[in-house]
């Protein structure tokens, strides 16, 4: 049994890791709790539905799995970073020199008008994701991992290996760091920081995109509301891994996934969503800075 | 120039509170409003609109009949979010607003708390679904249900899990909710030493993700799921457990029977037993009533026609009683028996039906059958 709740735990952290990036990255360049990005990995996964409403109509039916999957990974990026980067451009930017709390504010404003609009234009209920995969897996040790598992987890492993190396090696990487040290500093040798960081909440959201995509293949079910919890559960995997820190948010998010599934399993399952935020307030007790994140509120935060 | 919009803003804003008062302010004398309550919107809007559905489609008839006491009927819906403190005042709302009865709640966890607030206003409550026994026990002399009781329906279940399928470990799930863990709750006491409980346990109602607490019941290796819930977490939960290598057939209640369900679990679907009342479709007094529900809704949902026979009901014992005091009108309700479109509803002291006559359906073929007690082939 340990075995097979350390599998599902670690298909679900793999899925907040995806989501926690996104915090941690917008938190380490501009200093921002972007409470809305709950929101853009909803709209991600809407998005993957309408595209893969779209592909049936034109004839590509949805269990052509390779075609319909990376069409819903390309939507949803597409239509997420479209969306995170207006919200950026539309209700952060104005607010850039104002105090910190004033665009917290209005992510909290943001996350509430996207979660209303996505129920007005798109219906209150669930919406059935019209991909299934198929129900094969392997057994081993008395678990059981299925080929969706296995395919979420190596979709999450290579983005995140992706995200490394583009941070590291490449100019817009460099830049990122630069600009997460000092943003005035880093304006002053020519970086355009405007640019950096719409290009950063476009990386955060394309990634919440996939995320969004690959829960809502895994559960097979989508509302307008899925992106409150997920958003929080996120967060708190930021936090925990030391909002700031890339690979911060990796371990956070697969660790608040084993805590989870092993916490459902052994204490209660009725209590499953409490044991995130009782992390999340003892790590804010105990470890401000989180596992990973420095001590040094002035450090490298990308 | 900024000035002067934000004062138009702000006298707009002024404005806005003396337009709602005068829209719900006094009681309108020339009509009868009957309120209809339920999850309008949400993860369970679907019953939400079968409810309001089946009371617009018996309002219109009535309408058409010159209405009742010589006023025309209309419909208040009111969207409960399946949330009981939404229930709750909402049904202060329409408390305030004098509806002449309510049809609704949904849920059991927003009909017994709502149904206090109604009662004490002296207001006819009748739920086309809600199935907790704790609702009728309270003994409230205005409050009425057309559907059975979990109590019921939970020994029908365990009747057949006992001798058709002979089942010897049952695992038992709910979603902690009064609905959901009261018909689990029956289900086993009414099952007693007849089959083991391999495992009890609870998920969260809104949860997507049910594999951990999946994981613990497989270990207990059972022969039968049991869940009392509503299909979103069925749906997920039969699925899941395809997914996790459980092979034992769910059997659930009442709050799975939706076509959502079987869209959820795909072909996990296949073979989950649950409890309900006879297919209408093989009611001869119910015909008429589904060529006209298909006519303007399309096909109707599980409970369409129990708030067509609720509304109905109501707007019978108003014409009776001469009067839409809601003491008088619930003492006809009590006294009187209805010919719906279910068959013949009379109601016991405590407002329930006399006869609850729950079947055992299973999903087949991507449909719900009704099977009565007999095991499938």
């Amino acid at each position: 049994m340990l075995v097979q709740q350390i599998i599902n735990g670690l298909t679900l952290g793999s899925v907040y890791a995806l989501i926690a990036l996104g915090y941690t990255m917008v938190y380490g360049i501009i200093q921002l709790i972007n409470f809305a990005h709950g929101e853009i990995y909803m709209i991600g996964a809407y998005a993957g539905i309408i595209s893969l409403g779209l592909l049936t109509l034109l004839g590509v039916p949805p269990s052509l799995l390779p075609v319909s999957i990376l069409v819903s990974f390309l939507a949803a990026g597409v239509v997420s970073a479209a969306y995170g980067v207006t919200v950026e451009r539309l209700a952060y930017r104005p607010l850039r020199q104002a105090p910190r709390l004033s665009p917290l504010i209005s992510a909290v404003g943001v996350s509430i008008f996207l979660q209303n609009f996505v129920m007005l234009s798109q219906g209150a209920g669930d919406l059935v994701f019209p991909l299934t995969f198929p129900s094969e897996g392997i057994s081993f040790l008395d678990a059981r991992i299925t080929t969706l598992q296995i395919f979420i987890l190596a979709v999450s492993v290579l983005l995140m290996a992706a995200l490394t190396l583009f941070i590291n090696r490449t100019r817009m990487g460099t830049a990122m760091r630069a600009t997460s040290q000092d943003r005035v500093m880093a304006g002053l040798v020519g970086i355009n920081v405007d640019r950096v960081i719409a290009v950063t909440f476009a990386i955060g959201s394309l990634l919440a995109a996939v995320a969004g995509v690959l829960v809502g293949v895994y559960y097979g079910l989508v509302n307008f509301s899925i992106g409150y919890v997920a958003g929080l559960k996120a967060f708190t995997a930021a936090v925990l891994g030391g909002i700031g820190s890339v690979p911060g948010a990796m371990l956070g998010g697969v660790l608040l996934g084993l805590l989870e599934a092993l916490g459902a399993a052994y204490i209660s399952s009725e209590y499953k969503d409490a044991f995130a935020f009782l992390v999340l307030i003892a790590v804010l007790i105990f470890r401000p800075q989180g596992l990973m994140g420095s001590a040094d509120a002035s450090g490298e935060k990308v | 120039m900024y000035r002067s919009l934000s004062r138009a803003v702000a006298s707009i804003a002024f404005l806005l509170p003396a337009l709602w008062l005068s829209g719900c302010g006094g009681k309108d004398e020339t009509v009868i409003t009957v309120g209809v309550a339920g999850p309008m919107t949400g993860d369970q809007s679907k019953m939400g609109q079968d409810f309001r559905n089946g009371v617009d489609l018996a309002v219109e008839e009535w309408n058409s009949r010159g209405g009742v006491l010589g006023k025309k009927i209309r419909v208040d819906v009111n969207d409960d979010q399946h949330d009981p403190k939404q229930a709750v005042a909402l049904a202060s709302k329409m408390v305030n607003k004098g509806v002449a009865g309510v049809i609704g709640h949904f849920n059991s966890s927003c009909s017994i708390p709502a149904s206090d607030i109604y009662a004490k206003a002296g207001i006819p409550m009748i739920t086309p679904a809600s199935t907790n026994p704790k609702l009728t026990e309270k003994g409230h002399p205005t409050v009425f249900r057309v559907c059975g009781r979990d109590d019921q329906q939970g020994k029908v279940a365990a009747d057949f899990v006992a001798n058709v399928l002979k089942s010897k470990r049952v695992a038992v799930l709910h979603d902690k909710t009064e609905y959901g863990q009261g018909l689990a709750d029956e289900f086993r006491k009414s099952l007693g030493t007849r089959a083991g409980v391999a495992a009890y346990e609870a998920v969260i109602q809104g949860d997507k993700d049910f594999k951990a607490v999946l994981t613990k019941v497989k270990r207990a290796d059972p022969d039968l799921l049991y869940f009392g819930g509503v299909y979103p977490e069925a749906g997920l939960l039969v699925r899941q457990a395809r997914e996790l290598g459980i092979a034992a057939p769910l059997f659930s209640g009442d709050g799975t029977i939706d076509t959502k369900f079987i869209e959820i679990a795909g072909p996990a679907a296949e073979g989950t037993y649950l409890t309900f009342s006879p297919d209408p479709e093989k009611v001869p007094t119910a015909k008429a009533f589904l060529d006209a529900y298909r006519r303007k809704f399309g096909p109707h949902g599980p409970y369409s026609i129990y708030a067509y026979d609720a509304a109905n009901i109501l707007l019978s014992a108003i014409r009776d009683a001469g009067t839409i005091d809601g003491r008088a009108v619930s003492k006809k309700i009590h006294d009187a028996s209805f010919r719906g479109a279910l068959g013949e509803i009379a109601f016991d002291l405590k407002g329930d039906v006399k006869t609850a006559p729950y079947v055992v359906w299973i999903t087949r073929g991507g449909k719900f059958e009704e099977i009565g007690s007999k095991p499938a082939h």
